[in-house]
Parts: structure tokens; sequence; C-alpha cells
């Protein structure tokens, strides 16, 4: 019998990172696709690292910062009795910054492509710079939505080497489905990896499924 | 200018080809890693041979073995890994013991005096106790015996933070992620870690005793079966027990 738990404690990990970085992702995005400076390449480019960062890199700095014989894992200990490492919020602060990319991206590619006369027109007639936002430009873009959304769900889902490092497969706090996958291989308990295994093959292939059949409808009814 | 390049590649592939004939690959259980340093420098001056270190846990290693990694011998950190590679045809003659392992109790935290009654595991003050996957680990399984022996198992499971080997338990430890930790002899003792912290030996009596052993493997015999046997016989030397002794693992 296999436990539920790693699955649905990967579940929760992916909403919540879905969550949190959609609520992130809108406005930063909103902002690098603006005018151009080189502050904003700089941030640009910060979003885009976790893309080419071997997610050991992220996982190392992160469990050295969470130590609490480091300064910021010591003073979040001091200060508020918190320690991240080996925790579920810890998992998280790591998933959002590994997918941050998978959530930007999407977005400020559909807000680059709209045409700017239409923020134009929002604004001369008289609409603020929010209701712009979220009334114009980010219904116009739904599809970029939809695959940030996405995407990022689903990368977080397959988050591996940052959770192996920080995690320290705790089960029902941090033993993620990948992670409970890769112990019972170890374990010899192939039935059970191929149980875990089967379930996140059928669950990607569905998620990707929905996503593309979804935006070919949106670009099909998209001129009407 | 070509025939310059030409005699350049070709000594280059003969070198190389040399330098194959005398490298071993070897799998070498996580509590091991500083003492397999010292046995390669002593084998090594008598021979000349390449010896690459795979580390990881016991478990591990044997589930890559059987999947077919290149391997010429395996150093294990028990009897059953080994033994079950022996069942299933990978080995060229039986497992045999080289040394036995003892299980510590290691902190870093100042304020934490590690003590062999465990009682302190309890505490509040200790919110995290790193030990290594008992599936995979057999320092892991003597420590997740060792609580269970003394009725701590259930109450401090939750505060348990597994490592997915001997060397990643250490690093948690060692980083001060965890309180407090089980871990090898070996490690807290060698050069590297000797020092950090606080250890207390655990009564050896209270868990299985990890009696560690090497299996000469099936792939050797592909590669380079006359270094593998050497090295493999050299584990079993006086001067490999020697350092066996150095770094506390019980010799007999």
């Amino acid at each position: 019998m296999i436990a539920l738990a790693p699955l649905w404690l990967t579940l929760k990990l992916a909403l919540s990172t879905t969550l949190i970085l959609f609520i992130i992702a809108v406005p930063l995005a909103n902002w690098l696709s603006g005018d151009k400076g080189f502050f904003k390449i700089i941030v640009k480019t910060i979003v885009s690292m976790p893309l080419v960062l071997p997610p050991t890199v992220i996982g190392f700095y992160l469990l050295l910062a969470f130590s609490p014989a480091n300064f910021f894992g010591h003073w979040l200990e001091e200060w508020f009795d918190i320690r991240l490492v080996f925790s579920f919020s810890g998992l998280l602060i790591a998933s959002v910054i590994y997918s941050l990319p998978f959530m930007v991206h999407p977005i400020q590619s559909g807000l680059s492509s709209l045409s700017p006369s239409l923020k134009e027109a929002a604004f001369s007639l008289g609409k603020t710079r929010w209701q712009t936002l979220t009334q114009v430009l980010l219904p116009n873009i739904k599809p970029s939505l939809l695959t940030g959304i996405v995407l990022t769900f689903a990368h977080t889902v397959g988050e591996f080497g940052v959770v192996l490092m920080i995690g320290g497969n705790m089960p029902g706090k941090t033993r993620t489905a990948s992670i409970a996958i890769y112990d019972e291989v170890e374990a010899f308990n192939y039935h059970n990896a191929n149980v875990y295994a089967g379930i996140l093959l059928v669950l990607s292939f569905a998620i990707l499924l929905i996503l593309y059949s979804f935006n070919r409808k949106m670009q099909q009814t998209k001129f009407y | 200018m070509r025939k310059k390049m030409l005699f350049f590649f070709i000594s280059m592939s003969c070198s190389l080809q040399l330098l194959a004939q005398s490298k071993l690959t070897i799998a070498v259980a996580a509590n091991m890693q500083y003492t397999i340093q010292e046995l390669i420098t002593e084998f090594n001056k008598a021979n000349k041979t390449k010896i690459d270190v795979v580390l990881g846990a016991s478990g591990k290693l044997t589930q890559q073995v059987l999947n077919g990694a290149p391997f010429d011998i395996f150093i294990s950190a028990d009897k059953e890994f080994p033994q079950k590679l022996a069942d299933n045809h990978f080995t060229l003659e039986p497992p045999k013991v080289y040394a036995q392992g003892l299980l510590v109790l290691w902190s870093v935290k100042p304020n934490i005096q590690p003590a062999k009654d465990l009682k302190l595991l309890v505490s509040p003050a200790i919110k995290s106790i790193a030990i290594a996957n008992p599936k995979t680990a057999p320092y892991g399984s003597a420590a997740e015996a060792i609580l269970k022996k003394y009725n701590l198992y259930a109450i401090i499971s939750s505060k348990l933070v597994t490592g997915e080997s001997i060397t990643q338990t250490s690093q948690f430890i060692a980083t001060r992620n965890a309180d407090i930790g089980f871990t090898a002899k070996a490690i807290v003792i060698s050069g590297e870690m000797k020092g950090k912290g606080k250890w207390v030996e655990l009564n050896s009596a209270d868990y299985p005793p990890i009696e560690q052993a090497a299996a000469l493997l099936k792939h050797a015999k592909e590669a380079n079966e006359g270094a593998a046997k050497q090295f493999y016989n050299f584990l079993y030397s006086a001067k490999a027990k020697a350092i066996y002794n150095k770094f506390g693992y019980i010799v007999k």
C-alpha cells in the first residue's frame, strides 16, 4: 500500500507556489514589460536565473541562508522562532524562487505583445493604471496567464534537487512525490515508485493537454 | 604541422589507454568517505592505480550495481547489501567483513551536550534530529534501532530529519541545520570534522553491530581484474586494519 501523503503534499506545494507567484508575477511582469532601463535589465536577468542555474545551486545557498548558524537563519529563529530548513515553508520559499521565471516570462511576453494603443486608450478614457491592468490588459492575455499558471504548477510538481537538499525527506512535511519516488527506488520498492511515477506522468500529460487545447480555442476565438 | 598533430593525438590516445589500464571505479559507503582516501594513499605507495570513488548510501549503491553501474569493488556499511549483490550473482566471491562501525550522537550547537542515554532528544530545545535514511543507510537503521530500544522513537519521530546518506546527515549536523544527529564515528574523528562540536559514542550493545563488508564485483573482470583484486585484498591487510583503527572502527 502506498502512502498518499507525498502526492497531497506535492499538490499543496504546487498550488501554494502558483498562487503566491501569480500575485507576485503580475505586477512584476507589468513593470518589466514597460519602458526599458538598465535597472530593468538587471531585474530581468535575476528573474531568469533559475532557468539556467542547477537546482543544487539554489538548494545550496538556501541551505546556508536557512541555517541557524548563519545570520539570516539565526535572525529568523531569534526574532520569530521560525526555522525554514526542513519545513514546508522553506520548501515554499524555495519553490517560489525556483519557479519565478515560469510565471513571469509568459505574462511578460503576453503584455509586451499587446498593442500600446490599448493601454493609451484606457488611460485616455480615464482608467487608472490598476484598472487598466486588471480590466483591460489582463483579460486580453488570458492564454499567457494560463500558460504561466500551468507551467509554474507543473514545474513545482517536478521539483527535485532543491527539495532533496533542503527538505530532509520528512513524511507529510517535505517528502514530495518526486522525493518519494527517489526514496522508493533506493529502497528497492519498484512497485511503489511505479505508482507514484505513473500518477505524475498521467497528471503532467493531462495538465499540458488541457493547456494546449484551451490556448488553441482561445486563439481561434481571439478576433471575434 | 599535420604530422605533429597526428603524433600528438596518437600519443594522447596511447597515454589515455595506459591510464585506463590501471584505473578502478569503486563504490564506497558514505561513512568511509575520509577513510577511503587514506586507504587509497596507502595502497598507492606501492601501486600506481588510479581509483575513482563513488560515495553514497550503501542501499543506493547496491541499487546502482543491480542496474549495471560499472563498479569494480563495493565497500558497504553493512553485510546485507553486498550479500544481496552476491545473491544476484553480481560478485566474484562471497563478501567479507572488513571492519565494524560505531554509531555516535553528534551536535555542533554550543548549548547541547550529547549524552549516551539519549534522553535529551525529548527536550523541546531540540527541534530537529538528523538521521540517515534507515532504508538505505545502515547507520540510519542502527540509529532507528537504538531509538526504538530506548522507547524514544515514537516520541521524537516528528523531529527526525532524514539525510539520503550518512554524509548528507553529517552535513545537516555540521551546518547546524539540524540541532543534533546520529552519524558514524569515522566521520566525527576525521581530519575535516575533528574538534567540531561534541559527540558521544553510543552503547554498541544497544543496536545491531554495524559489520561492514566489501565485495569484489563482476565488472572487475571486464576491466581490470588484477588491480581490482589487489585493492580488494589490500582492504583486509594489516596496513588497512591500522587505518580502520585510526578512524574509530573496530577491527577483528
